[in-house]
């Protein structure tokens, strides 16, 4: 363990150790340490192989910033090793690797590096024929991506979630953040603290003023309204200051008045032949090894010194004791630091295979196992640019500089250009070798960069897609400046005018938890939702609802013919509550559903309940139910269970509107209801007890009576959909209990039998009652479901009158009809085609064996042409078979409509 | 027999019940029985001035043992605030025997949950994007927002809030509420 003496190390806590594997070897670290940290500090440098030669490589930043630092932790691919605690007994591997890290067999491929040149994949991989891309090559470069591996047995990770506001976000927590953010907080702002760090302080915290840092985060603590989050990136910056915080395991949704964005700036890496071997380092990524983990970087340095940095980072690796072997400066200045040699130049290359063992100035070897770069940095322009920052270059400080107008955000810190120093640009002619890297992700040299420019791509965004340069996972961050730096050269432009391609959000990796919605599945229950699994229903969702499907357990075709005849033989009780029911009252309200609905409401009786057909204005039926008139000024209406929300909405759009004196509510979820149907459905009602009449003469068909049953206030309506005898009640779904014991109790003597929806559909489609959406579509007209009847001619207005009247014109080449099939015949599926000549026609859209009829019964859109009753059409049944049906009358059960009448 | 909620004994969510919490921390109650009544449409307005203390649009009054929340222009409601309600049931029946407006029925299609307790703010941020500070949402302040996933009425009561939604909703509701609250207690 090379680990420097305190106060190096501060944020090691040296009492105890971690022990974890890297490629099966044991290592130990501290805690506070990050997986790069503690390889580093048992002389491990190299963390994975390059993408394209599998070059070795290693953490050049310790700041996330590169993209060769993604390991394997466990089943988790793409880990930051320079950003990931190091926890114990972790299991780490490296990427992109094929055998081992030490010994990849695929680093051969960087000697044939000439043979694939910038570009090469776009026309390759397109021959040698036609199909060779899906056929040849998808399966090789499938097998070949290095990116980590998923593993399927990864445990779950619980990613909490939340919305926050504050007045004022700080984004960064260096000195411009903090300052910023107890600013602020001083003007008596709310205000968060971002950073991603695991402590505040910034580049601070990795110098020898780090002492200064306690300090802040003092006052920062003993701030009540700022609110830090450490461990924090912040992934996108979008309208009106709409924040994405995310940690690996919380995504923070932060809406903030002002922002202010202190994310600081980026070190740049320095081009030369082997710039990308371990042991090159920024001197921000030195700074941090020796004072946040207590790493010595090497024993003997190299220190390129573009950027005067350089100096005071040489003096610092001379104080921790590594020897500095030589400052090498493009344009040394007048007094070199006392005892240390300043060689005049650049650096032309490293020497080593899989570390450095030297550098190359002007034609001179120097050995060192460090070569630290100064080579200049850039702002972090990501989140500015997000915000509708503008890019430009300042030719003196060799640094891009934004320029940004938008109200509410603010820059701060080295984002605004603080703390920048003269950095010469530097050469930026491709070494003979190549191997000069410019984007370390894609294994991009400088000759790419050219070529790509030579090919035609003179504008950076093609540059980018030619050659993918800035696609990687480190998105241009070290690749950005020098790339505007070689195509303004190569095209004649300044840095400036070619500037960066669009910063996208995110700005660094999130992980899927955090993106992915959490499971909600909407669940809405009825009140009886235990009452029906006491009495052993299997429960389906509907929509959100879950409904009783069937009761019972055992041969299901068994148990739903039981249900059917029960209704057609006895009486049965269905569950109806999540059929939508709505209030329209006011002294408009008659008017509101004359114009809402296609039948006539204002001459509605009080008492009388009416059909409710609801089309939208292309004509088309969008909704049905009834309208039971309590009174001059109000009606209960009913709507689909699936529709209701939709003609609520549709109902307040209307109301608003047209500003009837009319007011809706809601009751859906508030009342419950119950159909009583069948020949003895009049026993089991006569039996309640209560102050409605329900004989026959008292309460006809199409009629509503309200009053008190069992005790309960209700709403009773002779309505029905299964074809029998049937009495609607609804009450307040507090008393539903109530109402159903009071129903079961009085239908025990005729055999009252609860059953399901499965039942219930089949009952209605015995009857040829339609259901909306089910056998309609987003075109459907009433003309087309036989449905001229409930369509007012008087009215002068209704919704989709209109488009009615020119549809009528038009006219219609389909038509809903009823179908019956032979008792044996096999029965075609919804959706199967009507085929007429061959060619489709319409389709099927609800189907059922009757287990009264004894056969199969369909409903089905035919060519109109066909729609008489007795004619044929031929379907082609899933099996591919044909099948054919015989068109009947509207109905297939009763069709004079007289056990409904009873 | 009287009425049942979701989340009593026998109610629709009462498989439930064991969701709610009575911590230190954070608490979760059920007040959906309490007693109250409200009226919607025309005549809404004018039938409450003669008797409450009536509010602005999204405010609410307090005092003698109701709350009057006015959720719109022609849309209030009074809440009791104790589970007897005996200031409800009198209003209740000043309506029913002389109706004027119309009954809004929140009674029966809005459930109603109470979330208190210091950390009821943290837990809350979990489940709605409103702002909750104190400074944007004041304790006269009503929210008609999205909370738990639902449309949902938000009032602040003590160092916590009230919620009433959709009924049907309510296993759902307290389902993400309990879980808001775990994770709370889980990640801070």
């Amino acid at each position: 363990m090379s680990r420097l003496p305190p106060p190096y190390g501060s944020r090691i806590d040296r009492s105890r150790s971690l022990a974890f594997t890297f490629e099966g070897r044991r290592f130990e670290g501290h805690p506070g340490d990050t997986i790069a940290s503690a390889l580093a500090a048992n002389g491990q440098w190299m963390l994975s192989r390059s993408f394209k030669y599998h070059r070795p490589r290693g953490a050049m930043s310790f700041a996330g910033t590169d993209a060769n630092t993604l390991v394997q932790v466990g089943p988790e691919p793409n880990v930051a090793a320079d950003l990931t605690p190091l926890e114990d007994g972790m299991e780490i591997a490296a990427q992109n690797v094929n055998g081992s890290l030490a010994r990849d067999r695929d680093a051969v491929i960087g000697r044939f590096a000439r043979f694939l040149p910038v570009g090469f994949y776009y026309r390759t991989f397109m021959g040698p024929t036609k199909d060779a891309w899906l056929k040849l090559w998808e399966p090789r470069i499938r097998a070949k991506a290095g990116l980590g591996v998923i593993g399927a047995d990864a445990p779950d990770i619980a990613v909490d979630k939340a919305t926050w506001h504050a007045d004022v976000a700080v984004i960064g927590g260096g000195p411009a953040g903090i300052a910023a953010a107890l600013e602020a907080a001083r003007a008596g702002s709310d205000v968060v603290l971002i950073d991603d760090q695991p402590a505040l302080g910034g580049h601070l915290a990795y110098t020898p003023e780090a002492g200064a840092v306690g300090e802040l985060v003092a006052e920062v603590d003993g701030a009540a309204d700022i609110r830090v989050l450490t461990d924090t990136i912040c992934t996108g910056l979008f309208e009106d200051n709409w924040l994405a915080l995310a940690r690996r395991d919380r995504l923070i949704r932060l809406r903030a008045a002002e922002v202010v964005l202190a994310t600081g700036c980026i070190e740049q890496p320095a081009i030369f032949h082997q710039n990308d071997l371990p042991g090159v380092l920024t001197a921000g990524g030195v700074r941090r090894l020796m004072h946040l983990y207590g790493v010595a970087p090497g024993r003997r340095a190299v220190v390129y010194a573009a950027d005067p940095e350089g100096y005071r980072v040489a003096e610092e690796l001379r104080a921790a004791g590594v020897e500095v072997a030589a400052i090498v400066d493009p344009a040394p200045g007048a007094a070199a630091p006392e005892g240390m040699r300043v060689v005049a130049g650049h650096i032309a290359a490293a020497r080593g295979v899989s570390h450095v063992t030297g550098v190359e100035v002007g034609g001179e070897g120097i050995a060192c196992d460090t070569l630290v770069v100064a080579a200049g940095e850039v702002p972090a322009w990501q989140l500015p640019a997000q915000a509708g920052a503008k890019l430009g270059y300042d030719d003196a400080t060799g640094r891009f500089v934004l320029d940004l107008e938008t109200p509410g955000v603010r820059l701060a810190g080295g984002l605004a250009g603080e703390g920048a120093t003269p950095v010469g640009a530097p050469p930026m002619a491709p070494h003979p070798k190549g191997k000069d890297f410019i984007d370390f992700d894609e294994d991009l040299q400088v000759k790419d960069i050219l070529n790509a420019v030579k090919e035609g791509y003179s504008e950076l965004e093609l540059v980018k897609r030619f050659s993918t340069v800035g696609m990687g996972p480190s998105q241009g961050r070290h690749s950005a400046l020098a790339t505007a730096r070689l195509v303004a050269g190569a095209t004649g432009r300044s840095v400036g005018e070619i500037g960066v391609t669009t910063a996208r959000p995110p700005t660094a990796p999130e992980t899927l938890g955090a993106l992915a919605g959490p499971h909600h599945v909407a669940e809405r229950r009825t009140a009886l939702h235990r009452e029906h699994l006491r009495l052993g229903a299997e429960m389906r969702p509907v929509g959100a609802w879950w409904r009783p499907y069937l009761y019972g357990s055992g041969d299901r075709s068994a148990l739903i013919e039981a249900e059917v005849r029960a209704v057609r033989d006895g009486v049965g009780v269905l569950d109806v509550s999540t059929l939508g029911t709505l209030e329209v009252r006011g002294p408009d309200a008659s008017a509101f559903l004359d114009r809402l609905y296609t039948m006539a409401h204002a001459t509605q009786p009080v008492g009388k309940v009416r059909y409710c057909l609801m089309l939208n204005e292309m004509g088309t039926v969008i909704d049905d139910g009834v309208a039971y008139r309590l009174a001059e000024d109000r009606f209960y209406v009913t709507a689909t269970t699936g529709a209701v929300p939709r003609v609520y909405a549709d109902m307040a759009f209307w109301n608003a509107q047209w500003r009837l004196d009319v007011d809706v509510v809601n009751l859906t979820a508030g009342f419950a209801g119950f159909n009583i149907t069948g020949p003895f459905a009049r026993d089991v009602v006569a039996a309640l007890d209560g102050d409605i009449d329900f004989s026959a003469e008292a309460f006809p068909y199409l009629t509503g009576r309200s009053g008190q049953v069992a005790g309960v206030p209700v709403h009773a309506m002779r309505i029905g959909f299964t074809g029998e005898l049937s009495f609607e009640l609804h009450c307040p779904a507090s008393r539903a209990g109530d109402l159903w014991a009071a129903i079961l109790a009085a239908g025990e003597p005729v055999g009252l039998k609860p059953y399901g929806l499965e039942a219930s559909r089949i009952l209605r489609l015995e009857k040829g009652h339609i259901l909306i959406g089910q056998d309609t579509d987003a075109l459907t007209s009433p003309e087309e479901l036989g449905f001229g009847w409930a369509v007012s001619k008087k009215k002068p207005f209704f919704v989709g009158k209109r488009a009615l009247e020119m549809r009528r014109r038009l006219g219609s080449t389909r038509k809903l009809a009823a179908l019956t099939f032979a008792p044996d015949a096999e029965l075609p599926g919804e959706s199967c085609l009507v085929l007429r000549s061959g060619a489709p026609v319409g389709h099927v859209t609800s189907v059922a064996h009757s287990p009264t009829l004894g056969h199969g019964i369909a409903l089905a859109f035919i060519h109109a042409e066909d729609a008489e009753e007795g004619r044929r059409v031929a379907i082609r049944a899933r099996s591919g078979r044909m099948v054919e049906g015989t068109v009947v009358g509207h109905a297939f059960y009763d069709p004079q409509n007289e056990r409904q009448m009873l | 027999m009287s009425a049942v909620y979701p989340l009593s004994e026998a109610g629709a969510a009462g498989d439930l019940r064991d969701r709610l919490v009575a911590g230190a921390d954070v608490a979760l109650a059920d007040l959906t029985p309490w007693p109250r009544f409200g009226l919607k449409g025309a005549g809404a307005e004018a039938w409450f001035a003669d008797r409450v203390d009536l509010p602005e649009v999204n405010r609410v009054t307090e005092g003698a043992g109701l709350r009057v929340l006015r959720l719109g222009t022609r849309d209030i409601m009074v809440l009791s605030t104790d589970a007897e309600g005996s200031p409800v049931q009198p209003l209740r029946s000043a309506w029913e025997a002389a109706p004027q407006s119309y009954s809004s029925w929140r009674e029966e299609t809005w459930a109603w949950l109470r979330l208190t307790g210091p950390k009821a703010t943290a837990v809350a941020r979990r489940l709605t994007a409103f702002d909750l500070r104190a400074a944007a949402f004041g304790e006269s302040d009503i929210a008609q927002t999205r909370f738990a996933h639902q449309d949902g009425v938000l009032l602040r009561t003590g160092d916590g809030f009230d919620v009433l939604f959709d009924i049907a909703s309510t296993a759902k509701v307290v389902t993400d509420i309990r879980a808001a609250i775990d994770r709370e207690e889980v990640f801070g």
